[in-house]
C-alpha cells in the first residue's frame, strides 16, 4: 500500500517535470528574444550571456533598456512593412474567403457532374509547392508589370483559397439541406438561398479560416522576399527583419532585430491565445476527418 | 419530371459558376505558371536582359544532375616513381581532384570523395552545388520529420493525460507555430551565435561540453544539426496537436476495456493507439514531408550562399544570377522530388482515398 503510495507520487512528478519541459522548451526561444531586445549593444557582447540584462559595470544590477525598441519604432521600413504586411494579409483573408466560400457552397450543398474531380483538384492544391512556380510566377509578374502587392496577395491564393474551400466545403457539408430546400419553397433561387440564409450560418467557419489565411499570409517569406527584390518599399514584415541591418556594416544589430521581432510577435501571440481552440480545429480539420 | 430536371441543370449550372473564380485561379496561379516553368526550364533564359532566348532542350537538367566517379590515384614523385607519403601524418598522399575530374565537354568539380576496398574515389558534378542542396535537403527532411513524429507523439501523449492547465499548455503551442519563420529564424540565429554572447555557448561552457566559442552556423558538421534544431522547433508543437486531436478520437471505453483484461501501459499503447492513430500520423506525415522538402526561410535567412536547400538554390538562381532557364530547371526536379516522395507515401501507407 505504502509502496504504491510513493510510486504514484513519484510519476505525478515526472509527468510535471516532463509538462514543464515541454513548457520552457516551447516558450525559451521568444523569452532570449525578449531579454536580448532589452539589452543595450554592449550588453549583448558581455560574455557569459545574462539570462536578464544586467549592467555592464555592476554585475548585480538589474538593467534593461528600451533604446532598441525607440530606435525600431522610429524606424520608417519597419512601419512601412506592417502597413505592407497588413494590406496583403487583410485582402487575401477578404479574397479567400469569398472566393473560397462560392465554391465550397458548390462543392459542400450543390448536386453537379464532376464534384469529385473538383474536390480532388482543390486538395492536391493544398499541397502545392510554392517553389515550383517561383521562377514562372515572377516571369508573369515582371512581363506583365504587376506591383510587388498585388502580385503577393495574388500568389498567396495559391496556399489560402484550396484550404479555405476544404475546411469550408466540409463546413457546408454539415449544414442541413432542409434549410436549402425550403427556401427554395420560399421562391427564393439558389444563389439567394446560399447568400441569405446558409453564407450567415458559416461564420463560426470562416473565423477559423480567415484566421488561418490571415496568419500564414502575414508570415510568408518566400515570395515576399522574391518580389520585392527591387520594390524595397514593398517590403512586408518578415522580409523587413529578414533583411535588417544596422547603420555599421558587418554586424548585425541583433538587439533591435529582437525588438522588432517582439514587436512583430506578440499580436500574433495574443490572437492566436484567443482563439486557440479556433485554430486548433482549422488546422487539424484537414488530419484528422477527412 | 420535367420541372425536377431543369432544377437539376439548373443547379449544375450554379454550381460551375459559383466555381469559376476558383477555377480561373488555380489556372493563373498554378497551372499556367506552372507550363512556363517546363517551358522556361528547356531555354537559357535570363531576368532582366536583352538577351535572345534560346531553346537548349535538357541542357539545364544535364548540366544540374551530371555526376562521374572517378579514382584518385596515388601521388607519384615525377623523379622517383615513388609514392608520395604526407611526412607528418604518415598517410598515403592522393592526386587532387581537380587533375582527375573530366574537364571536356562539361567542367566537373568535385562534389565528395570517399574511400572504398582501399582506394580513394571522388564524386564529381557539373554543379555540386545543386547535388549538395538535394543532399542536405533530403537528410534535413528525414532527420527532422523523424524527430517531429517520435516527440510530437510523446508531448500528444503527455498532453491526452487530465490535468490543470491543459487548456493554456495547448495555447502555449500554438506560439511557435504563430511566429514568422523568418523571426524565429532570426532569434535562433543570435541563440546559436558563435561567442559566449549567444545562448548555446554559454550554455555549453556552463555544463562543460565546449570551450563556448563553438560556430555553429560556420561549421559545416553543425549546419544542419542547426536547422534540424530550429524546424523541429517550430514543428513538433504542431505535430502533437494534430496527433492529440487523433488520440482524442479514440473511444476511452477500449481503454477501460484492455485494463480489465489485464492490459498494462505498453501493450494499450502498442495495441489500441498506435493503430488507432495511424491514420491521423500518416496524414501528418505527409503534409510535414511535402512542408520540409521545400524548406527556404531557414536555410535563406541563416545561412545564405554559404549552404542551400532546394528552394533557396533555385531562388538564388533566379534572384542572385538572373538564370531563369536554369533555375526553372532545378523548381522542375524539385517538383519531380515531391511527386516521387508522394507516391513512395501513398505506396507504402496507402494515403490518399477517403483518408485524405
Amino acid at each position: 500500500m505504502h509502496k504504491s503510495q510513493t510510486a504514484k507520487i513519484v510519476s505525478r512528478v515526472l509527468f510535471w517535470i516532463l509538462v514543464a519541459f515541454i513548457f520552457i522548451e516551447m516558450v525559451f526561444p521568444f523569452y532570449w528574444a525578449i531579454n536580448s531586445s532589452f539589452k543595450s549593444d554592449s550588453q549583448l557582447s558581455m560574455t557569459p550571456a545574462t539570462m536578464v540584462p544586467r549592467s555592464t559595470t555592476e554585475p548585480h544590477r538589474f538593467a534593461p533598456t528600451l533604446e532598441n525598441y525607440s530606435t525600431v519604432l522610429r524606424d520608417p521600413t519597419f512601419w512601412l512593412g506592417i502597413s505592407n504586411s497588413a494590406i496583403v494579409a487583410i485582402s487575401v483573408t477578404i479574397l479567400s474567403l469569398a472566393i473560397g466560400s462560392f465554391a465550397a457552397f458548390a462543392l459542400g450543398k450543390l448536386r453537379f457532374k464532376g464534384k469529385g474531380a473538383v474536390k480532388y483538384l482543390v486538395l492536391s492544391m493544398t499541397m502545392f509547392p510554392q517553389i515550383a512556380v517561383l521562377t514562372g510566377l515572377y516571369a508573369v509578374k515582371r512581363s506583365l508589370g504587376i506591383p510587388a502587392i498585388p502580385g503577393m496577395i495574388l500568389s498567396y491564393l495559391l496556399f489560402t483559397l484550396p484550404f479555405t474551400t476544404w475546411i469550408m466545403t466540409s463546413f457546408f457539408e454539415g449544414l442541413p439541406t432542409s434549410l436549402l430546400e425550403s427556401a427554395r419553397v420560399d421562391g427564393a433561387n439558389v444563389f439567394q438561398s446560399f447568400y441569405r440564409i446558409l453564407l450567415p450560418l458559416t461564420a463560426p467557419a470562416a473565423v477559423t479560416t480567415g484566421l488561418l489565411a490571415f496568419i500564414l499570409s502575414w508570415n510568408e517569406y518566400l515570395f515576399a522576399l522574391t518580389f520585392t527584390t527591387i520594390e524595397r518599399e514593398a517590403r512586408t514584415v518578415p522580409v523587413v527583419i529578414a533583411l535588417f541591418s544596422g547603420s555599421v556594416a558587418h554586424q548585425d544589430p541583433f538587439g533591435q532585430i529582437m525588438a522588432a521581432a517582439v514587436l512583430v510577435t506578440i499580436p500574433l501571440i495574443v490572437l492566436v491565445l484567443i482563439f486557440q481552440r479556433k485554430i486548433v480545429q482549422g488546422l487539424t480539420a484537414g488530419a484528422v476527418k477527412g | 419530371m420535367g420541372k425536377k430536371k431543369s432544377l437539376e441543370g439548373n443547379e449544375a449550372q450554379t454550381a460551375w459558376t459559383l466555381l469559376i473564380p476558383t477555377m480561373v485561379v488555380i489556372f493563373a496561379i498554378a497551372f499556367f505558371p506552372l507550363v512556363s516553368v517546363f517551358r522556361d526550364s528547356m531555354t537559357d533564359r535570363e531576368i532582366a536582359s536583352e538577351k535572345e532566348i534560346n531553346f537548349v532542350g535538357f541542357e539545364n537538367y544535364i548540366n544540374l544532375l551530371s555526376m562521374t566517379i572517378r579514382e584518385l590515384p596515388p601521388k607519384v614523385d615525377e623523379d622517383t616513381g615513388e609514392i608520395v607519403i604526407d611526412e607528418e601524418t604518415g598517410e598515403i598522399e592522393y592526386t587532387s581532384p581537380v587533375r582527375v575530374l573530366p574537364r571536356e565537354p562539361r567542367r566537373y568539380k568535385d562534389l565528395a570523395v570517399f574511400d572504398m576496398f582501399g582506394k580513394k574515389y571522388v564524386l564529381g558534378a557539373t554543379d555540386p552545388e545543386f547535388l549538395a542542396s538535394v543532399r542536405d535537403t533530403i537528410f534535413f527532411v528525414v532527420v527532422s520529420v523523424f524527430f517531429e513524429t517520435i516527440i510530437g507523439l510523446a508531448v500528444a501523449l503527455v498532453l491526452n493525460a487530465n490535468f490543470k492547465g491543459r487548456g493554456p499548455m495547448r495555447a502555449v503551442m500554438l506560439i511557435p507555430w504563430a511566429i514568422p519563420t523568418a523571426v524565429s529564424s532570426r532569434m535562433w540565429e543570435y541563440m546559436f551565435y558563435s561567442t559566449r554572447a549567444g545562448f548555446f555557448n554559454t550554455l555549453g561552457e556552463f555544463l562543460g561540453l565546449s570551450g563556448g566559442q563553438f560556430a555553429f552556423i560556420a561549421e559545416p558538421s553543425a549546419q544542419l544539426w542547426v536547422m534540424i534544431a530550429i524546424d523541429t522547433w517550430k514543428t513538433i508543437p504542431f505535430m502533437a496537436l494534430l496527433l492529440l486531436a487523433g488520440l482524442q478520437l479514440i473511444d476511452k471505453g477500449l481503454y477501460e476495456a484492455a485494463v480489465v483484461d489485464g492490459a498494462n501501459v505498453i501493450r494499450r499503447f502498442w495495441h489500441i493507439t498506435l493503430p488507432l492513430l495511424k491514420p491521423t500520423i500518416t496524414v501528418a506525415l505527409v503534409f510535414r514531408t511535402m512542408d520540409s522538402l521545400r524548406v527556404f526561410d531557414l536555410f535563406q535567412i541563416v545561412f545564405g550562399e554559404k549552404r542551400f536547400s532546394m528552394a533557396s538554390f533555385t531562388y538564388y538562381e533566379l534572384i542572385s544570377n538572373n538564370q531563369m532557364g536554369y533555375s526553372a530547371a532545378s523548381s522542375v526536379i524539385i517538383f519531380f522530388i515531391l511527386l516521387i516522395f508522394v507516391l513512395l507515401y501513398v505506396k507504402t501507407v496507402g494515403v490518399g482515398g477517403e483518408n485524405a
